[in-house]
């Protein structure tokens, strides 16, 4: 209340989430414009209801389970790998000159097109897992690494005047120092492990919410499609903006 | 490696990137050394493939021996559809790469001057990266038609993004007694923001377009790659339809080898852009 009543003697503020909301409800309202004006986009009401009964589809939750399954097993071996690679890299100079280029490198390749050449090696259901982990491992990897390197010298001293050993330095000490870019890493790797199983799932799969969209594209059956990436986003929305409110809480 | 590559979106404490004078000298050296082990490395990588192949660890359908791959590398570099699918891919990574980044450096200075309006959008924009744009192909041709501008604008969309971030990031991030020097000194707002605050905000500015260009490319190929009908990403996805692994690979070659060089060229340009700034 306090707080409130300092915000608005200074000058007339505006509410910063009320504002985010505010901006979503004026996408939506577009939304039903270009509705109205187009007869092939569906309206938000035709979607939300189509998502709705997709969920009573047996099928459907099928996919909708293949999707979350891939997307969460890619995300954890993206996070494990990146933080042991990412610690490898941070820690030691010799590993940093041999592999920092090419680590850098394949960060900005796309890294889709390596999909077709995966298919053969993992088979279909695993050649998604492996391309959701080829998406999250690089901000992870990259953020332990360089969150390692800004790390100020003192706290190795430190480390070595208490005799702390090597799981309590990583544990009372990396993980502390680092816990911000750690966060982002994580974030990103959170998205992009998503956005890694969908695209592949666009390309190739048995069961996937990726397969459904271009389904009910190739059908014609807007309202399906627009259900089924409204559900893709507005989860993926959410995750990520939950992980970046934990991330700014921690300073 | 910069911290700004790192984090794309929201760098670390504006001053991070810069490095440490010490650290720049000791710099020629482990530079050679890195390019001679990637070198290496690469080489090491074909050798793999080379063994691999010749003793039968997979079979030639799963994985093509280099040996066949390098002609027909050489026959498709000579070929008309490939330069002509390079250049389609090519022309969109331009296009969106400068309408994006432009853009990107708009909304960027926007959100500066009004800060309110900036956090109103921010959870948005951070979250972008977790949202798979390429689902939003099927609408845009819908609105656009089937042609290379939806790829465009998705691509346009992706570079821009990052761009935005980074540009917001170095400007909040400026001493305030830059401004302040600006007008004691009578500088108009044109003077302000061009010998100012963006040189100011330069690192920040710069790693935002490295990071622009990167994902222009990405966005491009995965777009061609998931539903376009010409350019690399559609090539690949195509062969790899019609079985023709041995080209197929080459395209991915081709494409990796192509980012690869577009990564290092970038952070050539990075580097030389910031000449003389270390001391900052």
């Amino acid at each position: 209340m306090t707080a409130a009543s300092v915000h608005t003697r200074r000058r007339p503020r505006i509410n910063v989430p009320a504002g985010s909301f505010l901006l979503l409800l004026l996408v939506i309202l577009l939304w039903w414009l270009a509705a109205q004006l187009s007869f092939v986009i569906p309206t938000p009401a035709d979607t939300v209801g189509a998502l709705v009964s997709n969920f009573g589809d047996a099928d459907y939750r099928r996919h909708v389970e293949a999707t979350a399954a891939a997307v969460l097993v890619a995300f954890l071996v993206a996070g494990l790998l990146g933080v042991l690679l990412g610690l490898a890299l941070g820690l030691s100079k010799w590993v940093r000159i041999i592999f920092e280029p090419l680590v850098v490198g394949f960060n900005g390749v796309p890294k889709i097109v390596l999909y077709p050449v995966l298919l053969p090696i993992f088979s279909l259901s695993g050649s998604k897992i492996v391309m959701g982990v080829l998406f999250g491992l690089f901000p992870i990897l990259i953020n332990v690494a360089a969150g390692i390197r800004d790390m100020p010298a003192v706290y190795w001293k430190l480390a070595r005047s208490v005799n702390a050993n090597w799981w309590q330095v990583l544990t009372q000490i990396i993980v502390p120092a680092i816990r911000r870019p750690l966060l982002t890493g994580v974030r990103l790797a959170a998205s992009l492990s998503a956005v890694g199983v969908v695209l592949a799932e666009f390309f190739s799969t048995r069961f996937g919410l990726g397969r459904v969209v271009l389904r009910a594209y190739g059908n014609g059956n807007y309202p399906d499609m627009m259900a089924t990436i409204l559900l893709l986003i507005s989860v993926a929305f959410i995750v990520s903006l939950l992980l970046w409110r934990w991330e700014r809480k921690t300073r | 490696m910069e911290s700004t590559v790192a984090a794309p979106v929201k760098t670390e404490s504006p001053h991070t990137p810069t490095p440490v004078p010490g650290r720049r000298r000791k710099r020629p050296s482990t530079g050679l050394l890195s390019a001679v082990c990637t070198f290496g490395l690469l080489v090491l990588g074909c050798l793999f493939w080379h063994l691999g192949s010749a003793l039968a660890w997979w079979s030639p359908a799963t994985i093509p021996p280099l040996t066949e791959v390098t002609p027909a590398l050489v026959e498709i570099l000579g070929s008309g559809e490939f330069w002509g699918d390079a250049g389609r891919t090519g022309f969109e990574i331009a296009i969106a790469f400068v309408g994006g980044g432009a853009f990107g450096l708009l909304v960027g200075i926007g959100f500066w001057k009004a800060p309110t309006i900036g956090r109103v959008f921010e959870p948005y924009l951070v979250s972008f990266y977790a949202v798979p744009l390429v689902l939003f192909y099927p609408v845009m041709i819908v609105i656009v038609g089937i042609n290379q501008w939806s790829v465009i604008i998705l691509a346009s969309i992706m570079a821009g993004i990052p761009m935005a971030l980074n540009t917001w990031v170095g400007l909040s991030g400026l001493p305030p007694v830059y401004l302040k020097l600006a007008r004691s000194l009578g500088c108009n707002p044109r003077q302000t923001m061009f010998e100012v605050a963006l040189p100011a905000a330069a690192p920040f500015i710069v790693a935002g377009l490295r990071l622009a260009v990167v994902y222009a490319l990405i966005g491009a190929v995965a777009m061609e790659f998931v539903t376009a009908s010409a350019g690399l990403g559609f090539r690949i996805r195509y062969l790899y339809e019609s079985f023709d692994t041995v080209e197929m690979f080459v395209y991915v070659l081709v494409v990796l080898a192509m980012s690869l060089a577009l990564t290092f060229l970038l952070s050539v340009a990075e580097r030389a852009l910031l000449r003389g700034r270390a001391g900052r």
